[in-house]
């Protein structure tokens, strides 16, 4: 009988199959950096290599505006997101099954959503949050409830939230399944409180989860565009200045060098996480099998 | 034996339960300090709940738990004078033999000094001197287990926990571990108290044994009054290889016998306390019996079932025969093999099972 898993050719057959697929999603991200290094820009007939483009984009106003604004939206929601999806994870874990299914459709409900209506439902609700706010404020005469629903900063951070709070719950999830909670008792047995149990034992197991999900949330910040154009109130972010210059004057040769800046930090970045977590993983393997050895005499 | 005068752990009235499923129901144990104490019985009885509402893990839904005459119910496990051992190692992965066994050293804020010192002396206490720097994947299961006991005993608690500790080991290992943890209690002189469903386990160590089965304490004593005179229907059952034949009181003797119908026949049970009319059970333990052919009388002091001989099941040291009686039910019957001196039969022959009147036991619960 043939074993198709000793067919050479058949595996390799498969990497190639890989490989292209890679290619092919990571052909667009490879031409914005080629156009970033033409001192002609995009479309023009002639290309000469260039750094200049990178040189200039610190001086683009427009471009480090929205790019502050859309870090500052990134790491603020980091800051609510990854503890939120992290405590979510945990409770989680420690929930009877009733109360886990409870949990996964609250978590995973806003994935099943599309983007323009969520948008637009969030809109509607803080227009009228806002409204009932602002009378509030007339009723107490507290200034300060005027502006609390207002579109801005605060409203694109929540629906950010609830954009990346799916993905950051599973994430880390994924990383908490090889997580014992006989380690978490075994600390506190030894004198370590809740706290000190979570951050000595079990924290150093699932920080690549919760790195990822940082990362990931970065990511994220920077990719979204409907939520975070229809909430974001009087800023620019990142990507509606590259889609508002797309589609009114082309975008700007310093655009394609910060596109391509970014694409080089996220790749980084994100091949720096796959490449630890392999390497976790594969020690964790090493583990497994030394576990799965017959127990034998000392 | 140890000094089981003074109570380190008193359970009162302490009950567990989880929605409409009573896990424990209303238990109540005293232990001794320094000693070991065994909690046995089948696999979901409540002995493991017991354990983790003493160390703290888990919380009682009524009772008291007194550690030292200190009501501990509300405390978490950091704040309880115990330590537990646990059944799947539970040791850190990301630390050494040295950061595991030093972590709780390192909580209660001792110098490097202090802590290499401790380390020193407990891993060379559980045999493992040198193994400071493995992780734990380096080691075998018995190295882990003992890493644990390690990381346990270096913060010389009063009490420690054991959860089905040697449930993960082979055979042979288990036993080497038994003799070595009875040792070692007996040379840290701290009361241990030992989860486990393996009878022989319990015996090996036990000063005192408490047989949880269903959530409630079936019953308590030392290792051999429990072996041998059990006094519930359900300890013959569990403890070794009991013969359990159920019937009513027929006759109670002044000469401290009474004599229980068991549908088949009539057998004398030594017993103070019965009534004529109850219900009761008696057991013989398998190796208290005896196979003799159906034509040879029982001695004057023993008692006799007909039956017809089924099978021999050879099992190393003992054999097994098994006979049938003639309601159906199956009588087991353990002896030392290759006795030349035993009668050999065949599977349809008519034999009698006896037993010394004292060997069997009257329970009526």
């Amino acid at each position: 009988m043939q074993d198709d898993y000793a067919n050479i050719w058949g595996i390799r057959l498969q990497w190639a199959y890989l490989l292209a697929v890679v290619f092919v999603l990571m052909v667009p991200v490879f031409y914005n950096l080629y156009i970033s290094f033409n001192e002609f820009g995009f479309g023009a007939a002639r290309y000469e290599f260039t750094l200049d483009w990178y040189g200039v984009i610190f001086t683009d106003r427009l471009l480090t505006g929205a790019m502050g604004w859309t870090l500052a939206l990134a790491l603020v929601t980091v800051v609510f997101v990854v503890p939120m999806g992290l405590l979510t994870a945990k409770l989680f874990k420690q929930a009877g099954r009733r109360l886990k299914l409870t949990v996964v459709a609250v978590m995973l409900l806003p994935l099943f959503v599309p983007a323009d209506i969520f948008a637009s439902a969030l809109l509607v609700f803080f227009k009228q949050l806002n409204r009932i706010f602002q009378t509030v404020a007339e009723m107490t005469g507290i200034g300060a409830f005027e502006t609390w629903f207002e579109l801005g900063f605060m409203t694109a951070v929540i629906g950010l939230i609830i954009y990346t709070i799916p993905y950051v719950f599973i994430v880390i999830l994924i990383t908490m399944g090889r997580y014992r909670a006989e380690q978490t008792e075994a600390a506190r047995s030894c004198g370590a409180t809740a706290w000190r149990a979570f951050w000595d034992v079990e924290f150093p197991q699932i920080r690549a989860g919760v790195f990822s999900s940082c990362a990931f949330t970065v990511i994220l910040a920077f990719n979204e565009y409907v939520r975070t154009s229809t909430l974001k109130g009087g800023f620019d972010t990142f990507t509606s200045v590259l889609v508002s210059q797309m589609l009114n004057i082309g975008m700007s040769e310093q655009s394609y060098a910060m596109g391509g800046l970014i694409s080089a930090v996220a790749i980084t970045v994100i091949g720096s996480i796959i490449v630890f977590t392999l390497v976790r993983t594969d020690r964790l393997q090493r583990i497994e099998r030394a576990k799965a050895q017959p127990v034998g005499a000392d | 034996m140890n000094e089981t005068k003074d109570i380190a752990i008193e359970v009162v009235g302490l009950s567990k339960s989880y929605g409409p499923v009573r896990a424990l129901r209303s238990v109540d144990i005293a232990i001794g300090r320094n000693e070991y104490f065994v909690l046995l019985g089948p696999s979901g009885g409540g002995k493991t709940t017991l354990l983790r509402m003493i160390g703290g893990f888990t919380k009682p839904t009524a009772g008291r738990i007194l550690l030292h005459g200190v009501d501990v119910a509300h405390l978490p496990p950091d704040k309880r004078p115990t330590c537990m051992v646990f059944q799947s190692y539970a040791l850190f992965p990301h630390m050494t033999v040295a950061g595991n066994v030093g972590y709780g050293l390192k909580l209660k804020g001792m110098s490097k000094a202090e802590i290499q010192v401790r380390l020193d002396a407990v891993l060379e206490m559980v045999g493992l001197n040198g193994y400071q720097a493995r992780m734990p994947w380096e080691l075998s299961g018995g190295q882990q287990q003992r890493v644990q006991l390690a990381r346990a005993l270096v913060l010389e608690p009063e009490i420690l926990l054991l959860d089905e500790p040697l449930a993960a080991l082979d055979e042979q290992l288990r036993k080497d571990m038994c003799i070595w943890l009875k040792h070692l209690q007996e040379r840290v002189g701290i009361t241990f108290i030992h989860v486990t469903h393996n009878q022989e386990e319990a015996m090996s160590v036990a000063d005192r044994i408490a047989l949880i089965a269903d959530g409630e304490l079936v019953e308590c004593g030392d290792a051999r009054q429990v072996y041998r005179t059990p006094a519930r229907r359900f300890t013959a059952s569990f403890m070794g290889e009991s013969n359990l034949l159920d019937g009513t009181v027929a006759e109670v003797s002044g000469d401290g016998t009474v004599t229980v119908d068991v549908g088949i026949a009539r057998v004398a049970v030594p017993s103070a306390d019965a009534t004529a009319g109850i219900q009761a059970a008696v057991s013989v333990r398998s190796e208290a019996m005896r196979l003799i052919p159906r034509d040879q009388a029982q001695g004057a002091d023993e008692q006799a079932l007909d039956a017809i001989y089924q099978e021999e099941i050879y099992l190393g040291l003992m054999t097994r025969q098994i006979m049938a009686l003639p309601n159906g039910q199956t009588i087991s019957v353990r002896s030392v093999s290759d006795d030349d001196e035993a009668p050999a039969f065949q599977a349809g022959d008519a034999v009698r099972v006896v037993w010394k009147t004292a060997a069997g036991r009257l329970h009526l619960s």
